[in-house]
């Protein structure tokens, strides 16, 4: 794990809201695996004080195709992404990381289906690419686990669909649906995967009504579904137990669990839905 | 060479830099990120004698350079964490300080005992008598009858084991409370614990948080936390380790100077991860910068012009 002061090398907005931080770090690039994240912090200010977790959108290689930068992907929610906005190429930011658990192991499928809403399809470029076997990660070589990847991927408005060509580009076929219409299938990205029948397992990430339903559908067909949750974090190595989930326990019982450190991914089957 | 050690009551540091009890985890967590050998020693998460599950979420928001965090005491118990983090704690490098709350005052005797009774191998024992975020009366250091019998009771069953006495900061005289802890038989006192406050939601007209109140830390609370060590230290009845919004080495050498023996990084723990080795290996320049050879020469220098 790296604390460490990395120079932003690049900045750019992918829709309304959302930008896309690159960040050099070529230790924490050459160790980091699809589902884990990082916490981001402004550097001089305590105002805002704490970081924030990121997930992990994508590595980035140099000419040689060796790690050494992380994009982040975020939509402007509040105080700290509000100013992490401003930031400009060649600026510093605080990081540490690599933090959680990688996704959980999908086996060998033929079909990975992801299912994002909102700002939750930045886990899932990177995992695609894993899943593909176009790129490695923590030191792994790139190894097939999935014939195919598709990312159904649900937003409120067109506006707000941000790196679908990133997606493409690394070989996923991506579905959109809308809550207005004004792109893909109007309602639910639930909805639009549903309408697509049952198939292989199934991977989220979203607004927690949103992972409910798939975790409704996934036991509707039986297929295997992975969720990864967001929720407040103050540390994101497990220090502070702010962040946690309720999970369920052997004797029929929950506990809460720190998504940090036990998740971000859990299998939906595991968790208690409010 | 600067002398790092100091000595509160029978507790001894090789450094006065600790870290907070609840923002360290069991310190594994802390491990991939901190040299725990260049500390003086960590506090792990208070451990309650049943398992707790911790208050509903959201259990921390942030506010003005500070935060309110309600986790409840989220813990296992103390058999399991004598059974499964104590292993751990005592094979670092540093002085581990091991921190119970009782829910009654029974309750803090018989967990004392147990841990005497584990052979524990801390270097000592806060009793946190102070969590501003469980039910059932826990905030046993707004009565000083009360925290003098505490302290007593526990002293007794575990004679040889350092006892710090964690105090809250949501009392009128903190003096009157830490001189009663120095009274039965502390060989310190922990200053402060969080101030109880809240945040709102005015659109939904909610609290932010799950338990409604919680308890402020961070850098916000370092004038109120520095003014209550001051207090306690004008007493010389006691020694002060400091807490409270602490995450710079001015901090740390404000805390010392007002009279702090020791200090406790606390939040910064959270949003500064290796805050607290950074301080410890330049705690020797500014002790070396006030023409001093030891750190405990520093202690309680402050002067008030007349």
């Amino acid at each position: 794990m790296y604390h460490r002061t990395a120079r932003v090398a690049e900045h750019v907005r992918l829709a309304d809201r959302t930008y896309r931080v690159r960040l050099d770090c070529p230790d924490l690039a050459a160790a980091i695996r699809p589902g884990q994240f990082v916490m981001l912090r402004l550097p001089n200010t305590s105002d805002p004080l704490l970081g924030r977790p990121f997930a992990l959108y994508d590595t980035v290689l140099d000419a040689a195709g060796r790690p050494v930068g992380v994009d982040v992907v975020y939509l402007v929610v509040g105080k700290m992404t509000g100013r992490l906005a401003d930031v400009t190429s060649g600026t510093s930011l605080e990081v540490w990381g690599p933090l959680g658990k990688p996704f959980l192991d999908v086996g060998a499928p033929d079909h990975v289906r992801l299912v994002a809403g909102g700002i939750g399809q930045t886990p899932f470029l990177a995992f695609a690419r894993e899943l593909l076997g176009t790129r490695g990660f923590g030191g792994d070589a790139p190894r097939k686990r999935a014939a195919k990847v598709t990312l159904y991927y649900g937003v409120r408005t067109a506006a707000l669909a941000a790196g679908v060509e990133d997606f493409r580009a690394a070989g996923v076929d991506v579905h959109l649906a809308s809550d207005d219409g004004s792109v893909g299938f109007r309602g639910y990205v639930t909805q639009l995967l549903e309408s697509h029948g049952t198939g292989g397992p199934l991977v989220g990430c979203g607004p927690e009504p949103m992972l409910h339903s798939l975790a409704r559908l996934a036991t509707a067909w039986d297929v295997p579904c992975q969720v990864s949750l967001e929720t407040p974090m103050a540390c994101g190595v497990g220090a502070c137990f702010s962040c946690v989930a309720r999970v369920k326990t052997a004797d029929g019982g929950w506990d809460y669990k720190r998504v940090c450190v036990d998740g971000p991914a859990f299998d939906a089957a595991g968790l208690v839905w409010d | 060479m600067v002398d790092l050690s100091v000595s509160l009551g029978r507790l001894r540091l090789h450094n006065p830099i600790l870290v907070a009890s609840g923002t360290f985890g069991y310190a594994k967590e802390m491990a991939p990120l901190v040299d725990f050998a260049k500390l003086g020693g960590v506090i792990p998460k208070t451990v309650t004698a049943a398992p707790r599950a911790g208050n509903r979420p959201p259990r921390t928001v942030e506010t003005a350079s500070g935060m309110l965090n309600a986790i409840g005491l989220d813990n296992d118990g103390l058999e399991h964490f004598l059974a499964h983090h104590l292993p751990y704690l005592r094979t670092l490098p540093t002085a581990v300080i091991g921190n119970i709350a009782g829910k009654t005052e029974d309750e803090f005797v018989q967990m004392a005992a147990r841990v005497h009774a584990a052979g524990h191998g801390l270097a000592g024992l806060e009793l946190n008598l102070s969590c501003p975020n469980v039910s059932g009366g826990l905030d046993f250091a707004t009565d000083p009858d009360v925290t003098r019998r505490i302290v007593r009771r526990c002293r007794d069953v575990c004679p040889d084991l350092p006892l710090v006495a964690k105090l809250t900061p949501n009392v009128t005289d903190i003096q009157r409370i830490a001189a009663a802890a120095a009274d039965g038989g502390a060989d310190a006192v922990s200053a402060v614990n969080t101030f109880v406050g809240m945040a709102v939601d005015w659109r939904r007209r909610r609290p932010v948080l799950g338990n409604v109140t919680g308890g402020l830390s961070g850098p916000a609370i370092k004038p109120l936390a520095l003014r209550a060590v001051w207090r306690i230290a004008q007493l010389r009845a006691v020694p002060v380790i400091g807490v409270g919004g602490i995450g710079t080495l001015d901090d740390v050498m404000d805390f010392l100077v007002a009279g702090a023996s020791a200090v406790q990084i606390g939040t910064a723990n959270f949003y500064d991860p290796t805050a607290s080795v950074r301080i410890a290996a330049a705690l020797p320049g500014a002790v070396a910068a006030l023409g001093a050879d030891r750190v405990a020469a520093v202690v309680g220098t402050l002067t008030i012009p007349s």
